[in-house]
C-alpha cells in the first residue's frame, strides 16, 4: 500500500508563484487552441474571451478553478483494503501500472520473442499485477484485441473480474459507452480515467475534450494529461516548458471546474525532452526528463490539486542492466517528489510500447526496494538513496557496479539535482514571449527545435554513456509462471 | 561576388533565414540571414543557379558533413534546411526560367485521427531543402482527402506520418484507397512515425519505409517514381 515520504523539492514556494504566474499570463495573453465547440461555450460563458480563434483564460478563472478543485479524492477498489485516498497535504504515494502497448515480448530459454498483444495478454497482466504486493493499482497495460466498440466493456468486465485494486481504465474509448460501464462497475468509484486532452503546444483536443467533460460531469475521477517534449512541442528550456505544461494542464483543471466546481482531478503534468540528436522521439527515463517531471510535482503541491505521477518509462527493448538503472533512478526521484498516485511503466520496455510480464516481477521488486529504503531513512539523502536503490536493483541479478557503472549513475544523479538555468522573472518572460510566438506562428515544432540550438550547446540534454549487460531471467521467469498458474 | 556568396553560404551552415535569427550563441539578431543576402545577391546581378550552386548547395553539403561527424543535430540540420527552403522560393521562379527544376511534387500528411506533427514538419523541411515541391495537407487527414490531393496535385510521391499505435493502420486505408481509384501505381507511397517498422510496411504494401527524417530522405534519393 501507500508509502508516506518526506518530500524532496527542486522549486520552492516563491519559485512555483512565478512559473504559474507565467502560465497565466499565457492562457490570458496567447490562450489555448480548443477543437470542441461544446467546451468553448463552457469557457465563453464563464467570462473567458474568444480571439483569433483560440480562448483567452483570464487569471481570475484560473485561481478560482484552483481553489475549487477536490483536494481529496477516494479511489475505491473491491477489496476496500486497496482503496487508495490522495491528499495534496500529505505526501503518501502509491504505485501503479501504465500501458498501452501494442506488443507482447515472451522470454522463453534465454530467447525472447515479441509479438502483437492480445486480450489475454490483459488477463494475464492483470492477474500478476493483482498478486504483485507493490502494484497498488492497475492502469491498463495493452488494449484487448476485440473490435473498437466493444473495446470499453471488454477491458472493464476483465478488471472486474481479475482485480480486486483501484482499476485506471486509462482511455474512454468510446463516448457512448460511458453510462454502460457505470452500470457494468456499479459502484462508480472503482475507476478512474486519464485523458490525454492536449496536444502540445496549447491545444485542447476532439474527440478526447468531449469525452473529459462527460467524464467530469459523471464525477469520476480524471487525471489531466499533458506531455509536451522539450525541443519539439516545447521550448527545451526547463523554465519554459513548465510554464506551458503547468498552462495546459491548467485550461483543462479551469474547464473541469467549470462544468462541476469541486471536480475531481488529478494533474499529471509529463515535461519530458526529445531526442534532438536522434529522430526527436521522446526522451522519457533521461535526467532532464526525470527532473522536469518531479518539479511537476511541486506545484501540484503548490496548487493542492492531487498529482498522478509518471515514471520508468525505458527505452530499452529487453530487461537488461541499463533498463533497471533509469527505472530505479526514476521511480526514486518521482517517489521522493511526493507524487501520489504513480502512474509507471511497469512491466513495459521500449518506452510503452512493448510489456513483459517478467518485467513486471522485476519492477515490482525494484520498487519494493526503493519503498524499504524510504522506511530505513526517513531524513535520506536523496543522493545515497538513488545511489543505493540501483545497487540493491542489481545486486538481485549478482551484478555489482564497478567504478564506471557508480560513476555514470552519480553523474546522472547531479544533473537530475542540479538545474541548468537561472529561474528569474526575466527568464519567464522571455520564456512566456517565446511560447506564444511560437503558437501563434503556426510552425511551432520548427520554432522550438531551431531556438533549441544554443541550450543544446550548453548542456540542457543530459550525454552520458549506456550501461551494457544482460540478466538472467530463468528465476523471474519461473516466479511469473507460479503467479499465473496459482491464481488460475 | 566571392564575398556575398560566401556570407550566403556561412548563414546557410549557421542556419539563419534572416535578420531576426539569433543564432546559435544567440548574438546575431539584427545581422542580414540568408534572406536578405540572397536578395542582395539578386540585386547585383549574380546568377541564380551562382547563388544556388556555389553558395546554397555547397552550404548544405556542409551542414550534411557536420552532422554525419556529430557535431551538428537535427535542429542545427532543420534550421539549415529552412534557410535553403526559404531561399528556394525566392530562386525557383528564376531557375525554372533556366534548367533547374523541383525534384517532384510531394503529398505529405499525419493520418486520420493522430495530431502528432514533429516528425512529418521536420521531413517536411528536409524535402523542402532537398528540392521537393511538399503539399503539407497537416495532421488528422481522412484517407479520402489524402487520396484526393494525389489526384488534384499529381504528385508522385505521398509521405504518411503516425505517431500512435491505435492510428498506424489508417496508413493502410490510403494505399488501398489508391488502389480502388487505380493511381497506385502512380504514386510512391512513403511511411513514417514511432510504432511503424519495415515489416508493418511491407504489410501494408508501402513503398519505403524512413526509420527517421534523414533515412526518408537518403532512401528517396535512390527511387525514381
Amino acid at each position: 500500500m501507500g508509502i508516506r515520504i518526506k518530500r524532496h523539492t527542486f522549486l520552492s514556494n516563491r519559485e512555483c508563484q512565478l512559473i504559474h504566474e507565467g502560465s497565466c499570463r499565457l492562457l490570458s495573453e496567447s490562450g489555448i487552441k480548443i477543437e470542441s465547440q461544446e467546451a468553448i461555450q463552457i469557457f465563453l460563458k464563464k467570462g473567458a474571451r474568444f480571439e483569433d480563434g483560440r480562448v483567452k483564460i483570464p487569471p481570475h478563472l484560473v485561481e478560482q478553478s484552483i481553489e475549487q478543485t477536490a483536494k481529496s479524492i477516494e479511489l475505491g477498489a473491491k477489496n476496500t483494503d486497496n482503496k487508495i485516498v490522495i491528499n495534496p497535504d500529505s505526501p503518501e504515494i502509491h504505485f501503479g501500472t501504465g500501458g498501452q502497448a501494442l506488443y507482447v515480448l515472451d522470454y522463453e530459454k534465454y530467447m525472447f520473442t515479441r509479438r502483437p498483444a492480445v486480450t489475454q495478454d490483459l488477463i494475464d497482466i492483470v492477474r500478476i499485477c493483482e498478486q504483485l504486493e507493490n502494484i497498488d493499482f492497475i492502469t491498463r497495460p495493452v488494449e484487448p484485441d476485440v473490435p473498437e466498440e466493444a473495446m470499453d466493456l471488454e477491458k472493464t468486465g476483465i478488471f472486474l473480474e481479475y482485480t480486486t485494486k483501484h482499476m485506471n481504465l486509462a482511455n474512454l474509448i468510446k463516448l457512448n459507452k460511458l453510462p454502460e460501464i457505470i452500470a457494468t462497475v456499479k459502484d462508480k468509484s472503482l475507476i478512474s480515467f486519464i485523458s490525454c486532452v492536449t496536444v502540445s503546444p496549447m491545444n485542447l483536443v476532439s474527440p478526447t475534450i468531449d469525452k473529459f467533460i462527460k467524464i467530469v460531469e459523471r464525477d469520476i475521477p480524471v487525471a489531466i494529461s499533458s506531455c509536451p517534449q522539450a525541443g519539439t512541442t516545447a521550448p527545451l528550456s526547463e523554465i519554459g516548458e513548465l510554464i506551458q505544461v503547468n498552462a495546459e494542464v491548467l485550461s483543462a483543471v479551469v474547464l473541469a471546474n467549470l462544468i462541476k466546481p469541486g471536480a475531481k482531478v488529478l494533474y499529471r503534468g509529463i515535461p519530458i525532452s526529445s531526442d534532438l540528436s536522434g529522430d526527436g522521439s521522446p526522451r522519457w527515463c533521461q535526467p532532464e526528463s526525470i527532473r522536469r517531471i518531479a518539479m511537476v510535482s511541486d506545484m501540484t503541491y503548490f496548487y493542492k490539486i492531487p498529482c498522478c505521477g509518471t515514471a520508468a518509462v525505458s527505452d530499452e527493448k529487453i530487461p537488461n542492466v541499463q533498463n533497471i538503472a533509469e527505472k530505479t533512478i526514476s521511480w526514486v526521484f518521482e517517489a521522493a517528489s511526493g507524487a501520489q498516485f504513480i502512474n509507471s511503466a511497469l512491466g513495459m520496455l521500449e518506452r510503452i510500447l512493448t510489456v513483459s510480464p517478467e518485467q513486471y516481477i522485476i519492477d515490482n521488486k525494484i520498487i519494493s526496494n526503493i519503498k524499504q529504503l524510504f522506511k530505513r531513512s526517513p531524513d535520506y539523502n536523496i543522493r545515497d538513496l538513488a545511489q543505493t536503490a540501483v545497487k540493491d536493483a542489481l545486486e538481485m541479478f549478482d551484478i555489482s557496479m564497478n567504478t564506471h557503472v557508480k560513476q555514470d549513475i552519480s553523474d546522472r544523479i547531479e544533473y537530475i539535482l542540479n538545474g541548468q538555468e537561472q529561474l528569474t522573472q526575466e527568464n519567464i518572460d522571455s520564456q512566456v514571449e517565446f511560447i506564444g510566438n511560437a503558437v501563434s506562428s503556426g510552425k511551432s515544432s520548427i520554432l522550438f527545435m531551431k531556438a533549441s540550438r544554443s541550450g543544446l550547446r550548453k548542456g540542457w540534454l543530459y550525454n552520458g554513456s549506456k550501461i551494457d549487460g544482460e540478466l538472467n531471467l530463468e528465476e523471474i521467469h519461473h516466479y511469473k509462471n507460479r503467479l499465473l498458474k496459482s491464481s488460475c | 561576388m566571392a564575398d556575398i556568396l560566401e556570407k550566403i553560404k556561412k548563414n546557410v551552415i549557421e542556419g539563419r533565414v534572416d535578420y531576426e535569427d539569433e543564432g546559435f550563441d544567440g548574438d546575431m539578431e539584427g545581422q542580414p540571414g540568408v534572406l536578405e543576402l540572397v536578395e542582395k545577391a539578386l540585386e547585383e546581378n549574380i546568377p541564380p543557379s551562382d547563388i544556388l550552386n556555389i553558395a546554397i548547395s555547397p552550404g548544405m553539403n556542409e551542414v550534411g558533413r557536420l552532422y554525419e561527424s556529430g557535431e551538428y543535430l537535427i535542429p542545427d540540420m532543420l534550421a539549415s534546411a529552412e534557410c535553403v527552403s526559404e531561399a528556394t522560393k525566392i530562386l525557383e521562379p528564376l531557375l525554372l526560367e533556366g534548367e533547374n527544376k523541383s525534384r517532384g511534387k510531394f503529398v505529405i500528411a499525419t493520418v486520420e485521427d493522430d495530431l502528432h506533427d514533429i516528425g512529418k514538419n521536420i521531413v517536411t523541411t528536409l524535402l523542402r531543402g532537398s528540392g521537393f515541391d511538399v503539399h503539407d495537407l497537416g495532421t488528422g487527414i481522412k484517407a479520402d482527402k489524402i487520396v484526393d490531393a494525389i489526384e488534384k496535385s499529381q504528385a508522385k510521391y505521398l509521405g504518411l506520418s503516425a505517431l500512435l499505435t491505435t492510428t498506424m493502420g489508417h496508413m493502410e486505408e490510403v494505399i488501398d484507397l489508391l488502389k480502388d481509384k487505380g493511381i497506385r501505381d502512380q504514386v510512391i507511397v512513403c511511411i513514417g512515425g514511432a510504432p511503424i517498422s519495415e515489416d508493418f510496411a511491407q504489410k501494408i504494401g508501402a513503398d519505403l519505409y524512413g526509420e527517421d527524417a534523414f533515412d526518408a530522405i537518403n532512401k528517396l534519393g535512390n527511387i525514381t517514381p
